[in-house]
């Protein structure tokens, strides 16, 4: 079975101020097989938008590759994109501004139908019904702006407008960070019923740890623009090996006051991907870190001969990667 | 000692349409809640529930067309809403101080940290510039701040997210106040800085006995670093009480219906009430808000809905609830 | 026999609405109703035919059958200024539509796109703002001549910077917008993108400078005319009737040269009015504070 997205040391670049480069992504590579769901957790600045949008080739990547259903699409030029993207679609984070506000929902939903089949114009306004239809929205909504509607509501059209072509991946960038937390709950159901449905294999960007934990099969974590850990989901709650994961895993607060936390508080500030320092960008911070970990990059290895799960750190070779437990309050 | 009570608080928005007609919007529908000394209370909602506007209603920070129509704010036994203005104003920044969302817009990107620290002391005590800079540098330390001495000089757009967030908080109790009010303090912050933030916030009120409440929509948050909770809809309290017995048996429909649509206890794929859009504030239903979305409304529910003691402090307002 | 007091019709509450908003709008709109009515109802309003010569009753003053006088050629002036306004409206609206029509794709195309094509226009714009307006529009209608076209065309091209720089600053703060990324992420060409997502979220800055644009043409039209290279006596232009008037004020006939001034005036001021309160109400930042 072909992966529906194969990702090889992907890199991207942006130029700074000054002429300085921002290293945004730094040699990422992972893969999404059909019908499954990929969760990329990281904080801010750790290059996990960016990696949606040049995986789909709304960015260019500065390096690597990109492979879309086995097709290597990292260097195709824009025309021939625009074609493909009948089978990638993406769904934004905050829906109220994802939606050209002049134009009626009905149109919205039609418009991947307009610009990717040769559908009638009656055919296209049968089949956006079909899809709100899908996306639990009321057929009444149609002939509404985007302005009327609420934010969960939007992001169901959003979501419809993403299915409508039938792709074959979708990426989802922060879907359900801006709304709030009971509709937050129907966007989910939705999403896990479409994926059930549809068959699409979906990237689940998100920097909240439950709703990713929810939502994915495997979980990918990103710090500074680079894996850190790849792993089956559960295992990645369970047992992070990255001293990383551990912190971002510990941070974590469940909705439930009897849950015991294990806290690891990381000290020192995220370095500036203007100037990342050599070896692991994570040395600085790390609680484990080795003087070796300042200055050898550490690559993704197999955790305990599994060779579904890899974290990049240099410690557990030695066994040494797990921060010692602190009772904390 | 209750340190807060706030007893029956309305706030309408009024204001003239294009054609001339006057709408009332009923953001604040009697918000009634009691805050301790040396406790955090968490007042939690979803959007347009009346959170931030309760806060920034007991404060006095109103603008038109938001006004303040009934109920009184009793802050150590005073009611800021009957103060004279001048008094409100010696109160603020000193004995209550409000620590606000977006950390960075907050800050006057003029002047360095430093000079904020100094002049906010300065502002309402009579202390040499000298003993107020020494307070400045302490109380960077205090929060953790590394090289506070060095950090006076920054300027508020050299400093990082979690940073300006600590400031901010800094800024907020350099007058040792007796009430900190911190309306999503973590919103935007990345996880890991939020818990180093919320760790501060706790201990402090640990530490020095003052009160403190924390508006929030995050119910991990609460769920770990408050003592109380209330919870928020339409502009009401609908449910209230100590943490982890709200959480144990939540007993408003929408309290349920929240705790439960949380990523921990969400079961995908199982039948639910839809959360909706939020409640129209300019028509909002007779008797309980929530009726029009409640799965166990009834003919009764058009009457105002009871404030129903459940032991230990636990209060739901609600018909469906018995005692 | 119950006596209810009907209430107002909504039109009536919302006219009522925007006048307690913006006075300035209202009462700008109010001068051009004027003048529109005057121009549509010329023909029934004049007493006299605008162009008709009375030789022998020229330079007659104000009163009796001729409210306005007459001018050096024995025409009504009354007549003349009501006519007027016809040519005002028939200059500065094709006008402002040559502007829009030249300058909004100019300033989306760039805007969007950016890089050197918008360096080449911006620097180009600045350029063309080295010289007052009004000399270059004096030298191309005096080298192309001076009919009822070249003066719109002119007018209207001099004009365009301004509604593509408008348009420009829109497109540039639209471009990074998630609804413009999502429509690319769904596949749109680019010209869909231009006109059908960007275009209509970003006119709006443009529509309201259009009644000051208007202003603008009304008063260089009248410039041109008054310098003696825009539309040429008889025609009833109110510029090309100041120069006359001027000849005769030194001399005491007043009236030939200030009527028409007074109706100019008062159009431009209209006009300008209705600018100031459209861009109140549609700039959002200026309306949150009139409010």
């Amino acid at each position: 079975m072909t992966p529906v997205l194969q990702v090889e040391d992907l890199r991207k670049h942006f130029p700074a101020q000054g002429g300085r480069i921002v290293h945004a992504v730094n040699g990422v590579s992972f893969s999404i097989n059909p019908g499954e769901t990929l969760g990329v957790v990281g904080e801010s600045g750790s290059g996990k938008s960016t990696i949606g949008r040049a995986v789909i080739r709304l960015l260019k990547p500065t390096a690597g590759r990109v492979r879309f259903q086995g097709q290597d699409i990292t260097h195709l030029p824009e025309s021939a994109c625009r074609r493909l993207r009948a089978e990638m679609q993406m769904v934004f984070q905050d829906p109220w501004s994802a939606l050209n506000p002049r134009i009626r929902i009905g149109a919205l939903i039609a418009e991947p139908l307009l610009l990717h089949t040769k559908l009638s114009r009656a055919e296209r306004r049968d089949a956006a019904e079909d899809l709100a239809q899908r996306v639990r929205l009321t057929p009444e909504l149609l002939t509404r702006f985007p302005a009327e509607l609420s934010g969960g509501q939007l992001q169901r059209v959003c979501i419809a407008r993403a299915i409508a072509t039938r792709p074959k991946l979708i990426v989802l960038d922060e879907p359900t960070s801006s709304l709030d937390l009971s509709v937050r709950a129907g966007i989910l159901d939705l999403l896990a019923t479409l994926k059930a449905e549809t068959g699409a294999a979906m990237m689940f960007i998100s920097h909240d740890l439950g709703t990713v934990k929810l939502i994915s099969d495997r979980i990918m974590v990103l710090y500074l623009g680079g894996v850190v850990e790849y792993a089956p989901a559960a295992q990645v709650f369970a047992q992070p090996a990255h001293p990383y994961s551990q912190a971002l895993m510990s941070a974590h607060l469940p909705a439930d006051p009897e849950a015991v936390l294990r806290r690891h508080v990381l000290e020192g500030e995220i370095p500036s991907p203007i100037a990342l320092p050599p070896g692991c960008h994570f040395a600085s911070r790390c609680p484990v870190a080795a003087p070796a970990c300042s200055t050898m990059a550490p690559e993704l290895r197999a955790v305990r001969g599994e060779a579904t799960h890899q974290a990049a750190c240099l410690r557990i070779a030695e066994g040494a990667n797990l921060i010692p437990e602190v009772t904390h309050g | 000692m209750t340190l807060l009570s706030v007893e029956d608080l309305h706030t309408h928005f009024i204001s003239r349409d294009l054609d001339n007609q006057i709408r009332v919007a009923r953001a604040l529908n009697g918000v009634s809640f009691t805050l301790e000394a040396g406790q955090v209370l968490g007042l939690v909602g979803e959007t347009g529930a009346g959170k931030s506007l309760t806060a920034t209603s007991i404060m006095g920070l109103l603008r038109p067309p938001a006004r303040v129509v009934g109920g009184r704010a009793l802050f150590q036994g005073q009611d800021l809403l009957a103060m004279p203005e001048a008094q409100v104003n010696a109160l603020r920044g000193r004995d209550i101080a409000l620590v606000v969302q977006s950390p960075k817009s907050s800050l006057d990107p003029l002047t360095r940290i430093g000079n904020q620290l100094i002049r906010i002391h300065r502002a309402h005590r009579q202390v040499s510039e000298r003993a107020a800079r020494d307070r400045a540098v302490e109380m960077l330390a205090s929060l953790g701040i590394p090289d506070p001495a060095r950090r006076m000089a920054a300027w508020p757009h050299e400093l990082s997210g979690g940073m300006a967030q600590r400031v901010l908080i800094a800024l907020a109790l350099m007058n040792e106040p007796r009430l900190l009010i911190a309306d999503e303090p973590t919103t935007g912050l990345d996880v890991t800085v939020q818990a180093q933030i919320l760790d501060l916030l706790r201990d402090l009120v640990r530490r020095t006995g003052i009160g403190a409440m924390v508006i929030t929509h995050d119910l991990g948050v609460v769920a770990h670093y408050c003592d109380a909770m209330a919870v928020m809809y339409a502009g009401a309290i609908v449910e209230s009480g100590p943490v982890r017995r709200v959480f144990a048996s939540p007993s408003h429909p929408y309290t349920a219906n929240l705790i439960g649509a949380t990523p921990e206890r969400l079961q995908l794929g199982a039948a639910r009430t839809v959360g909706g859009p939020p409640p129209n504030l300019f028509r909002l239903p007779e008797g309980c808000a929530y009726r029009d979305r409640c799965p166990r409304a009834g003919a009764d529910c058009a009457q105002p809905p009871p404030d129903v003691a459940l032991g230990q402090g636990h209060v739901a307002r609600c018909h469906r609830v018995a005692a | 026999m119950s006596a209810t007091v009907a209430a107002p019709p909504r039109w009536a509450l919302r006219i009522a609405g925007i006048t307690r908003r913006s006075p300035t709008l209202a009462i700008g709109a109010a001068i051009l109703l004027g003048f529109a009515l005057m121009a549509i109802l010329a023909p029934w309003l004049t007493p006299y035919d605008p162009v008709l010569a009375q030789p022998r009753n020229v330079l007659a003053p104000p009163g009796g059958a001729h409210p306005f006088g007459t001018d050096g050629n024995g025409m009504d002036v009354l007549s003349r200024v009501i006519a007027g306004a016809g040519w005002a409206f028939g200059i500065a609206i094709p006008a402002v539509l040559v502007g829009l029509l030249a300058g909004v794709p100019l300033g989306l195309y760039t805007g969007y796109r950016g890089g050197w094509p918008d360096e080449i226009m911006m620097r180009g714009f600045d350029a063309l703002r080295v010289f007052p307006s009004i000399i270059l529009a004096l030298a191309v209608v005096a080298a192309a001549g001076p009919s009822l076209l070249n003066v719109v065309l002119v007018i209207g091209f001099l004009d365009s910077p301004v509604f593509a720089r408008v348009v420009r600053a829109e497109v540039i703060a639209l471009r990074g917008s998630t609804f413009v990324e999502s429509a690319v992420a769904a596949g749109n060409p680019t010209w869909r993108i231009l006109f059908v997502h960007i275009l209509p979220n970003a006119i709006q800055g443009a529509m309201a400078q259009t009644a000051v644009r208007a202003a603008w043409a009304v008063r260089i039209s009248a410039t041109l005319a008054f310098l003696g290279v825009g539309i040429q006596p008889p025609t009833p232009e109110w510029g090309a009737m100041i120069r006359q008037g001027a000849e005769y004020l030194v001399t005491g006939q007043w009236w030939v040269g200030i009527f028409p001034g007074l109706a100019l005036i008062l159009m431009v001021l209209g006009l300008n009015m209705l600018g100031d309160g459209m861009q109140d109400m549609l700039d959002p930042r200026r309306k949150a504070a009139t409010r």
